[in-house]
């Protein structure tokens, strides 16, 4: 009998091999696929279904992607999410057009081109005292429109035992929200001349990301596979902050959060960080990540599949790692299923890959690519896998 | 209190803008000139020797991007304070550098760090900010004259921006009046050749050199 996707999923995580690589895509932002990709997406593959966006969110731009296209991308795994409070997507969803989208922490995007928004308001950039955080008017975790819809989507997913499930509230990376709430360039400024006070600022959204958490976990009881966290600590080139910098200052706090979720359930943690984060891994791995994500080949040390799977491939399963700079940009199909055999030849022996788009799939990737991809998968990706 | 000689001065204000320290290098930097050190002296002698040491810290992975932020931050105050004393003859630009993010990109902390290193290093800088449009370039090169062009890019939808910008400034028939350098996370060297720039720079020390190569 075929594996279900679920079982195919939990024995990669197992570190042993399923019947084929399993996908991951469309299932959070960071393995999703915006909404030009998905319209051409369904018009090629002839799924007629609405344009809705992850989260409820259009100024995101990441499509909700639908059951019949998630079918037809052999995806493995199902994503279950949280919302904004019901009060904010009403705000938002009745204001006036253009102006400025405000989410729940106060922090929000701008529209600089027609449907093209970036994240540019930044309500705490001028804070540097612990005071400041003591009067900042902090989001209420505790509104039940947050997760009251999770439980059943997790139940009824649950029942029908098919899909790993993966939980991916949002908004919920400390060092992400810290740049939300201040600006990346002053945060790291603070970080290094006030480093107690971006210290306290990361404790301080860290306490709120486990009290929304802690409710995501109520309300999904057992019905969950995976938990999504994360923070970018890469850049292109090399970590964004020293080892030094972040071992004193986010290593206990990333430590603290995925303890708290430990405590409470048995779901793996999976933890998204852009770009080179090679030197960190060992502390990603002490701190309990049990799936890295989303593996930038093109980013320094990242490329260097081999090395990643031979130093942490019984330690980490690895999500992601089909190049999102390039190859599914401005490659061709066959390149793309080039890539696609040559990533899986490195990381899945054995078990532990998941295979996904380095992060977003954006509006510059052809649907065609997408499809490339997932179908490369099948002819390369099943065990037990050919001799390279 | 016994006065802190000119090579003290000198030390210390070297010192502190490697340490990302503003408001003490502010400090040196004014009792340098109330004591009658040449600005020059202050500017060759500390301040492009500091950024040249953040630089070759950075690019041997001593220094990271907050390290370099501060530092940066260290070296634009000193230099608020310094450039009135300076005469166009004390340190005479090498050029002036046009820089922007492309149209639909608002990314600006690489760009930010490369106009920071190119002022150091004697070039006059025109920052467009974020967001711009070709047209702003072609506008600003009939304005500024610069003898370089910077362009940032930081995500792969916004890269063709650069290819646009280049095309618009070959269309007003500027392109020979001015080098384009151009850098961001996605770009690399063959996406330079082939949009048809002249250099391309992996970060901000090493857009110095590039910058300095294409005019010597």
């Amino acid at each position: 009998m075929p594996l279900t996707s679920r079982e195919r999923v939990l024995t990669a995580l197992a570190h042993e091999e399923p019947d084929r690589v399993p996908i991951v895509i469309g299932v959070s932002n960071a393995t999703g696929i915006k909404m030009a990709p998905y319209r051409e997406l369904k018009r090629i593959i002839g799924v007629d279904a609405p344009e809705t966006y992850m989260y409820d969110w259009p100024e995101l731009g990441t499509a909700a992607v639908d059951e019949a296209t998630m079918r037809r991308l052999h995806v493995d795994v199902r994503g279950v999410l949280d919302l904004e409070p019901a009060a904010v997507l009403e705000r938002n969803r009745t204001r006036e057009p253009h102006s400025d989208y405000i989410n729940s922490w106060g922090s929000g995007a701008v529209e600089i081109a027609p449907d093209d928004w970036f994240p540019m308001v930044e309500p705490l950039a001028d804070a540097t005292t612990l005071d400041a955080i003591e009067r900042y008017p902090w989001p209420d975790m505790d509104d039940p429109t947050r997760v009251a819809h999770m439980g059943a989507e997790a139940a009824r997913l649950a029942d029908d035992g098919e899909y790993a499930i993966m939980a991916t509230p949002w908004l919920l990376f400390p060092l992400e929200r810290a740049f939300a709430m201040q600006g990346m360039s002053r945060f790291l400024m603070n970080a290094a001349l006030e480093p107690e006070f971006a210290e306290a600022l990361l404790r301080k959204i860290a306490s709120l990301c486990e009290r929304l958490m802690g409710h995501v976990l109520d309300v999904l009881g057992d019905d969950v596979d995976i938990i999504k966290i994360g923070d970018d600590l890469g850049t292109q080139q090399r970590l964004l902050m020293s080892p030094t910098m972040y071992r004193s200052m986010l290593k206990p706090v990333h430590a603290e959060f995925i303890a708290s979720i430990r405590r409470r359930t048995k779901a793996r943690i999976f933890f998204h960080t852009d770009g080179d984060v090679f030197q960190l891994i060992d502390d990603l791995v002490e701190i309990g990540v049990d799936i890295l994500n989303p593996i930038q080949t093109s980013a320094g040390k990242m490329a260097d599949l081999a090395a990643l799977k031979r130093r942490y491939g019984d330690a980490l399963t690895v999500c992601g790692a089909i190049d999102t700079q390039r190859i599914l940009p401005h490659g061709t199909p066959d390149e793309v299923r080039a890539e696609v055999r040559r990533v899986i030849g490195e990381l899945a022996p054995g078990g532990g890959y998941l295979l996904s788009s380095v992060h977003t799939i954006m509006n510059d990737v052809p649907a065609a690519n997408i499809l490339a991809m997932v179908d490369a998968v099948e002819a390369y990706g099943t065990y037990p896998l050919a001799a390279r | 209190m016994t006065e802190r000689s000119e090579a003290d001065i000198l030390d210390a204000l070297y010192r502190h803008i490697l340490g990302g320290e503003a408001e003490p290098s502010v400090a040196d930097v004014q009792e340098g000139l109330g004591r009658g050190v040449r600005p020059t002296v202050l500017l060759f002698e500390s301040m492009i020797p500091a950024l040249d040491e953040v630089g070759r810290r950075f690019e041997s992975g001593e220094y990271f991007l907050p390290e370099m932020l501060i530092a940066a931050r260290a070296m634009r105050a000193s230099m608020e304070v310094l450039r009135p004393h300076m005469s166009a003859t004390d340190a005479p630009s090498l050029g002036t550098v046009v820089m922007g993010t492309v149209a639909g990109d608002i990314h600006d902390i690489g760009k930010d760090m490369v106009d920071i290193m190119l002022e150091g290093a004697g070039f006059t800088i025109v920052d467009l900010g974020v967001n711009v449009a070709a047209a702003r370039f072609v506008d600003a090169i009939r304005e500024h004259h610069p003898a370089v062009v910077g362009m940032s890019a930081f995500l792969t939808t916004t890269m063709p921006q650069i290819g646009r910008t280049i095309a618009a400034i070959r269309a007003a028939d500027l392109r020979d009046e001015v080098r384009i350098i151009i850098g961001g996370a996605p770009i690399n060297d063959a996406f330079a050749m082939e949009v048809g720039a002249d250099g391309y720079a992996p970060d901000a020390s090493s857009a110095v050199r590039v910058t300095k190569a294409l005019l010597a």
